[in-house]
């Protein structure tokens, strides 16, 4: 089988993936509707307030979520016509609680996210190859298990209460005994007062930098070392295993020194596995990190898809859980294609 | 291991002894394996001993003390801070030198002109009654009484300048003023005549006063009706202005001066005629009236609250921070070890399928994998938390739904590299059914893979069960320690200063989701040889 005949599979693959996504998508949101016989709808709706509409109201509302009021079969047939005829146009409907179109609403935050997660995995991802690589030349060492110690360590760390340790020493006791010195954030993702100073500065842009950048480093920090242990494990396992091929072997007797055999021919092998890795977290870069955005009240979709299933807000919350699982698909595709594309052995099939 | 076990001898020859022991001599060289197992076996001694270990009610709801109160341990640094803790000398009326003025001389308790119509009795425990008592007993007779002209303008004396009272003395030992102050007051009333026919009780009341050393009473309580002849505790919570009062005189300013000359408080009791019998049918009803009252006071005592509580302070509602500690391993543990067993069932079957049987099977059971890896994770168990809402056993069906693809893969992988090796074909070969080599020769020889994915499996299952009830969605029962981190985060814990609520919910997650990585760790390279070398 060709490489053509491997993509167009993959392809193919990747589409029923995606409409499968979409009918989970669809039943997922209306577990309460078959559970319960309970409309997101009417969850939303004040009981009292109800009483008070004419059904003419209740159903210019249900007709925005493209929902009928008891549901029969016919309904339901309806419903996800509606329902997949929306999602394929990108049409995700208007929150319930703004009143604005979700993909307005999704773009406002979208760059947070990317900023953040791309920012925290990137740091990850280089610490935990170089210092994996570092520990792979020698295993078994003291520097070695130490290592892997500290790794299991990050590994079993809850990431978010690390987020809460952070911030009580870098934004309250730091600054309480430095006397202001160093001093961090204790949330968002902007100073309102800078951002309203820096709008007609000419140099406002960079001071605007400054500021988020100076929110992000905590939350940054915290995403960073979450991942850091797996990346670290992952590349030093690898690394470990590509060490014992006979290849490296003869590049040994060849003569050529240790680093060059370690940097040139260990680690460049031992990164395609990592290449997987890599773009699956990519993936999941919008997928946010609810928790981390939560406790550093950053300005993201990982928060927003918790706030507003808090709220109810059930738009929001199908259209950001479509995304991040269609986003998550096409990941995996463009790993698959690029472990096919940089390791030349690989029998597509 | 053994060639020849399970022949004859002891059950030291057994296969699984034989087996058991050989794994440990392996095992136990490993250090952080043994420290994992150590921590491990602590943590479900204290889910189980919970009740015994927990010093107080554990419902992260339950206010036994001011909020953000700090370890007692912390008070090292303090020495001048105040420690909470019990500070009437005798609470159930046992030692008679501490709560009376003067024993020798009962006048002393009485107060005013009318003397003759108060008595005051202490009863020691008998055979049939198993408490100490003090009665206080007012018998009325038509005469006239001693009203308070003009009334006290702080009303922190009776309307009556007749009235009985018993005190006791404490002393103060900290040079500042308790945060605050509980007292509890268990008593019975009686009555006869005139007052047990009247409505409720309106002629008198009991009152609790605390009176600092340069003699200013000050009433931090006062009964009211209906009142039971049975005993009941009466919970008094001192106002701030109350303890300002009472406790300013005994506390040194920064220059050393001390307005009371003693750090001695006098807590009294009493029962007064009140405004209302004097103002009920003109201005001299007494005339009209003959009865008695007696109050009966089993105990008495009194909890200062000060910066310090307990082993691990209080939570933002004033609930005991170690007792919900305690208690929070249960939920982790529980929920730790059912959710991972039953992904683990499930991957295993799904794995042990897909792998032996392969083609249609297997596509479909693995395109169910594929499916499920695209799902963001935490996105998906919230709105399943949320829609199911958020009881224990829904957390655990939310935790298992995502976590058995791993081990299903791994099964699986397994599998094929063994279903195809000679004793297997033998097996079969010799008319071996499916099922039966499914369970005897393939399952025993990939279960060595499990259980270092297990373990791993557990401390997954606990980052998610603490990670969900962060956000919220736990059982709101149940103490957990995710929920702790939520309530310190939510009303701004550390900004009080309280970081005692942030550090240890949070370590107490880490130490035991690292035991279990520990264990997995130390599993991993004992029993899959290709890693030993490792």
């Amino acid at each position: 089988m060709g490489l053509r005949e491997y993509v167009i599979r993959r392809l193919i693959y990747m589409f029923l993936l995606v409409i499968a996504v979409v009918c989970f998508n669809f039943f997922l949101f209306r577990l309460p509707t078959i559970l319960f016989g309970v409309s997101p709808v009417d969850l939303m709706i004040d009981v009292n307030l109800r009483r008070n509409m004419t059904s003419e109201v209740l159903e210019e509302i249900y007709a925005r979520f493209g929902l009928v009021p008891d549901p029969d079969i016919f309904d339901w047939i309806y419903m996800f016509w509606r329902y997949v005829v929306n999602m394929f146009t990108g049409d995700f409907g208007y929150s319930f609680v703004s009143q604005a179109p979700v993909t307005d609403e999704i773009m406002a935050r979208l760059p947070n996210t990317l900023l953040l997660m791309g920012t925290s995995s990137i740091v990850a991802i280089i610490l935990g190859i170089f210092t994996g690589v570092k520990v792979a030349a020698d295993p078994g060492s003291t520097k070695d298990v130490g290592a892997v110690t500290v790794a299991l360590f990050i590994y079993a760390l809850p990431v978010f209460w690390v987020g809460i340790m952070l911030l009580m020493t870098f934004s309250f006791y730091l600054p309480n005994l430095t006397g202001g010195l160093i001093q961090f954030p204790s949330g968002g993702t902007i100073t309102p007062d800078v951002w309203i100073a820096a709008k007609d500065d000419p140099l406002g842009g960079l001071i605007i930098a400054g500021n988020i950048l100076h929110h992000l480093i905590l939350p940054m920090v915290t995403l960073g070392v979450g991942g850091y242990g797996g990346y670290f494990l992952y590349m030093r396992n690898s690394l470990i295993d590509v060490m014992t091929e006979d290849y490296i072997l003869t590049a040994r007797a060849k003569g050529l020194d240790e680093n060059q055999v370690l940097y040139k021919h260990g680690m460049k092998n031992a990164m395609l596995p990592m290449v997987t890795i890599i773009a699956m977290t990519f993936g999941f870069l919008i997928n946010g990190a609810t928790l981390t955005e939560t406790v550093f009240g950053w300005y993201g979709l990982g928060r927003y898809i918790f706030r507003s299933l808090i709220i109810l807000d059930y738009p929001v919350v199908q259209a950001i859980f479509m995304v991040i699982a269609i986003t998550a698909i096409l990941a995996n595709f463009v790993a698959d294609m690029l472990y096919g594309v940089l390791d030349p052995r690989i029998k597509y099939g | 291991m053994s060639t020849d076990a399970g022949k004859s001898g002891g059950w030291k020859d057994r296969n699984w002894y034989v087996s058991l022991s050989g794994f440990w001599l392996q095992y136990k060289k490993h250090k952080i394996g043994l420290l994992g197992i150590i921590l491990l076996v602590l943590y479900v001694g204290m889910a189980v001993g919970a009740p015994w270990i927990a010093t107080h009610d554990p419902s992260p709801t339950a206010k036994v003390a001011p909020n953000y109160l700090a370890p007692q341990w912390v008070s090292v640094f303090d020495p001048e801070g105040v420690v909470t803790g019990e500070f009437m000398p005798d609470t159930g009326f046992n030692d008679t030198s501490t709560w009376m003025i003067d024993p020798e001389a009962p006048v002393s308790y009485k107060n005013g002109t009318n003397q003759d119509e108060f008595e005051y009795v202490y009863q020691e425990a008998t055979g049939d009654n198993d408490f100490n008592h003090v009665n206080l007993t007012w018998t009325h007779a038509n005469e006239t009484m001693d009203w308070r002209t003009p009334a006290d303008p702080d009303d922190n004396l009776p309307a009556a300048n007749d009235f009985i009272y018993f005190t006791q003395q404490l002393e103060w030992p900290y040079e500042s003023i308790p945060s605050d102050v509980n007292m509890t007051l268990d008593f019975a009333i009686t009555r006869t005549g005139d007052f047990a026919e009247l409505e409720g009780g309106l002629m008198f009341k009991v009152y609790v006063w605390v009176i600092d050393s340069s003699g200013n009473w000050r009433n931090v309580y006062r009964s009211y009706p209906l009142y039971s002849d049975s005993y009941r505790e009466r919970q008094m919570d001192l106002s701030y202005l109350h303890i300002v009062d009472g406790w300013r005189g005994m506390v040194e300013n920064e220059t050393g001066y001390q307005e009371d000359e003693t750090d001695i408080l006098t807590v009294a009791v009493g029962l007064v005629p009140t405004a209302v019998f004097r103002n009920f049918l003109g201005d001299t009803p007494e005339y009209n009236y003959t009865g008695s009252v007696t109050a009966s006071f089993r105990s008495i005592s009194m909890i200062a609250y000060g910066e310090y509580f307990g082993l691990l302070g209080t939570t933002d509602k004033g609930a005991d921070a170690f007792s919900q500690l305690i208690y929070g391993s249960r939920i982790s543990l529980t929920i730790g070890i059912l959710a991972t067993a039953i992904s683990t069932a499930i991957g295993v079957v799904v794995g042990l399928t897909a792998g032996y049987f392969g083609g249609k099977t297997d596509e479909i059971l693995m395109r169910v994998v594929d499916f499920l890896l695209v799902i963001p994770g935490l996105p998906l168990m919230m709105i399943m938390a949320s829609f199911l809402g958020p009881r224990t056993e829904n957390i655990i069906i939310v935790i298992s739904i995502l976590g058995w693809t791993g081990t299903s893969r791994l099964i699986r992988s397994q599998v094929m590299a063994e279903k195809n090796k000679a004793y297997v074909e033998s097996a079969r070969a010799i008319g071996a059914s499916d099922t039966y080599i499914i369970m005897r020769h393939i399952l025993p020889n990939v279960t060595p893979i499990l259980f270092a994915n297990i373990t791993l499996g557990v401390v997954g299952a606990i980052l998610s069960e603490s990670g969900l009830a962060f956000l919220g969605l736990t059982d709101p029962g149940q103490p957990s320690w995710g929920r702790m981190l939520a309530d310190a985060q939510a009303t701004g814990g550390f900004t009080h200063g309280a970081w005692w609520v942030v550090v240890f919910p949070g370590l107490m997650i880490t130490i035991l989701s690292l035991s279990f990585t520990f264990v997995g760790h130390t599993l991993d390279q004992v029993l899959n040889p290709r890693l030993r070398e490792r």
